[in-house]
């Protein structure tokens, strides 16, 4: 252990575990710690006075520090002001409306949201915001609500992230949920932000994992950071609701239940004392949006590994007998072979096809990420250390060029 | 016109790995850079200037080296560069860093009004997407998220029009000054830097403000005042490990078991026989 000069054990940071947090650098009382140029949290042994509250709040275990020898810094512990003694409970999922309809992310969300409830012994509420929203709020209790509270007005006919903040805040003012979860679309991105800092409290966006901790019933959110090469788990101790967004076809769609009962409130809305914005046009991609690539029930997907224009018509072959299309990883769309719509991977779309078959794709881990709800994976590739194989349920190691026409005839064979 | 762009200093997270034997980062030759749609959002600033004449501030907030992303953006054309730089911003999250930026920005408006805030949609470290819009509730500012074009300013009218990404297609909004565009990477391809622009960018000052400096309360600055922590990390554990066959024993075997193993679950056989259900 080492000492500095004045005979103080000081903390040390192992610097290939620290992940450059800051935690400890805001938790140091006597502002011994800064970021050096490696990018990795270093003590000033000088300067550490040996209180240990790196060590504590070091969420990697990357502080080295001897417990026995703490030594005890007088600092009045700030009383938490207001500490929340407002009870906040039950699971709220807010339902997003397309069309008249609730998003299948809402409907995703409300089953999971539904297994934390149990956990915590508390009600699923479903939150509805729109125009003549009232079949969303039944179709909102067959998919597991307990409660749906709906503001319904004119104004919240198209969204507008003023209007609907400003709504969505002012009902979990209200309702005091204590988890808050939003569909990780582009309206609920845009969405969760503006509610957050509303309300102060945390927000974790785009989980893949969310579990109730049973020692304290906070929720754990786990994402992937560092654009998909590291997955963090993280927390929100004291603000309430704790907020989280999770991205579609992360979480099984539950099945619908014609029988549920729930109770339904309607809420006032005080439009925002604002100047608002006006949508003079909207343009729907139309084609594009057909042959979006998370709706086809099998995709067969090239990777670097099948990366030539010649082979893209014995994939779509392919494709077309599994009832499905062809999608493909990161480095296919920056060779320009297709376009940036069929990417699939982290930085493109999240799928769960019933089937995929990667052909040449190796397994980039932001590309495995985005593929974990998939049905039956299959893996073609000529590299069998490949980490693609890791994740399939049949792989096969060979030229795609002379296994793929075989899978054809044989598919073809089993469907006469 | 008063133009503020935030930019965050990212290391290049393509090379950021876990060791999956001792569950430590690897950070070998791992490099620090601009995060990339934050430039595309600078780029769109000084196109705007170019057009509409304006004052370009760029603003970081980060640990002293990151004065290495505004000494780029001055190089492309910044006209002035803040760093936000404290021991008591660090371990900030978003809500911690939306209320550290935009108390900023009140400050940069004290001496000449902002009129429009850019941002890039999100960075490539955390892929949050939440500081633009915390900065924009925070500050009542006009929020258009996802912006793929700007279509014109009016000055005297005080409104901009945006052409923005939404779900199943494109949305053309209309809105009052001041705003905050949050963008995407097809808005607009960053320009280089000239070499005597570049050469100038090593000389020219960069303002560094502290928490004091912007008049930021202590409680809701850095780890102090952010709602989430950290617990743990760790790789990403996607794992199923099924047979594989080698087609070099025979490619028509190989592919036969493969379909066999496939096949031996009736609900696929069936959905792939009479047609998938969705």
């Amino acid at each position: 252990m080492a000492k500095n000069t004045r005979g103080i054990e000081v903390a040390e940071i192992i610097a290939d575990k620290c992940i450059a947090c800051q935690i400890c650098i805001g938790e140091c009382p006597v502002g011994a710690i800064e970021l050096n140029a490696e990018g990795v949290a270093q003590v000033d042994p000088e300067v550490c006075v040996g209180c240990g509250k790196c060590f504590d709040s070091c969420p990697v275990n990357a502080v080295r520090f001897e417990k026995k020898k703490r030594r005890k810094i007088s600092e009045p512990k700030p009383a938490e002001p207001g500490a929340k003694t407002v009870v906040h409970r039950g699971v709220a999922v807010f339902i997003e409306t397309v069309e008249g309809r609730g998003a299948p992310v809402s409907w995703e969300l409300t089953g999971k949201a539904r297994e934390l409830a149990k956990q915590l012994d508390a009600k699923v509420l479903g939150l509805v915001l729109g125009s003549e929203v009232g079949g969303v709020a039944e179709e909102a209790i067959r998919y597991g609500c307990d409660e749906v509270h709906v503001v319904d007005h004119p104004l919240l006919a198209r969204y507008l992230s003023a209007t609907f903040g400003k709504a969505l805040s002012d009902l979990c003012a209200q309702v005091r949920p204590e988890i808050l979860l939003i569909g990780a679309t582009a309206l609920g991105r845009d969405l969760a932000g503006v509610v957050a800092t509303r309300l102060e409290t945390g927000l974790t966006a785009d989980c893949t994992g969310l579990y109730i901790e049973k020692e304290t019933g906070l929720l754990l959110m786990t994402r992937p950071t560092f654009g998909g090469n590291i997955m963090a788990t993280i927390f929100c101790q004291k603000q309430r609701p704790q907020m989280s967004s999770v991205r579609p076809r992360v979480f099984p769609m539950p099945a619908q239940e014609p029988q549920r009962k729930g109770i339904v409130t309607g809420h006032q809305f005080e439009p925002p004392a604002v100047e608002l914005p006006e949508i003079v046009e909207f343009i729907p991609t139309g084609a594009e949006a057909a042959a979006d690539i998370v709706h086809y029930p099998a995709l067969v997907v090239a990777g670097r590994g099948a990366c030539d224009h010649a082979s893209l018509s014995l994939l779509e072959e392919l494709a077309e007998l599994v009832g499905g299309v062809v999608a493909c990883s990161r480095p296919v769309v920056q060779a320009g072979l297709l376009p940036y719509e069929r990417q699939v991977g982290q930085t493109g779309r999240t799928v769960a096809p019933r089937l995929y078959i990667g052909v040449g794709v190796s397994g980039a881990v932001q590309h495995l990420v985005a593929i974990q709800g998939a049905g039956k994976i299959v893996a073609i590739n000529s590299d069998p250390n490949a980490p693609i194989f890791r994740v399939a349920d049949a792989g096969i190691v060979g030229n795609y060029q002379e296994v793929v026409p075989e899978l054809i005839a044989q598919l073809r064979q089993r469907k006469s | 016109m008063h133009f503020a762009v935030c930019i965050k200093q990212v290391p290049d997270t393509a090379e950021v790995k876990i060791d999956p034997e001792t569950n430590t980062l690897v950070r070998a030759g791992v490099e620090s850079m601009a995060n990339p749609y934050d430039i595309t959002a600078l780029e769109e600033a000084l196109r705007l200037k170019e057009k509409y004449g304006a004052k370009v501030t760029v603003l970081s907030m980060g640990p002293p080296q990151a004065d290495s992303v505004l000494r780029q953006a001055l190089s492309m054309g910044a006209d002035d560069a803040v760093l936000l730089s404290d021991r008591a911003f660090a371990g900030a999250d978003t809500l911690a860093t939306s209320y550290t930026l935009s108390k900023a920005i009140e400050t940069l408006g004290r001496v000449e009004p902002v009129d429009l805030v850019l941002c890039g949609k999100q960075a490539i470290d955390g892929d949050t997407a939440q500081t633009g819009p915390g900065i924009a509730a925070r500050l009542a500012l006009t929020q258009f998220t996802y912006v793929i074009e700007v279509q014109w300013i009016d000055l005297h009218k005080r409104r901009l029009q945006v052409r923005r990404k939404v779900e199943g297609g494109f949305e053309v909004i209309l809105g009052p000054l001041p705003a905050l565009l949050s963008v995407e990477l097809e808005l607009a391809t960053p320009r280089r830097a000239s070499l005597p622009m570049l050469i100038n960018s090593f000389r020219a000052p960069v303002t560094v403000w502290n928490a004091e400096t912007i008049g930021a309360s202590a409680a809701l600055v850095g780890i102090k005042g952010s709602p989430t922590w950290v617990k743990a990390i760790a790789s990403p554990q996607v794992h199923r490990a099924g047979p594989r066959w080698d087609a070099a024993q025979g490619v028509r075997p190989a592919v036969t078991a493969a379909l066999d193993t496939l096949f031996s679950d009736e609900d696929f056989a069936a959905g792939f026989l009479k047609g998938w259900k969705v």
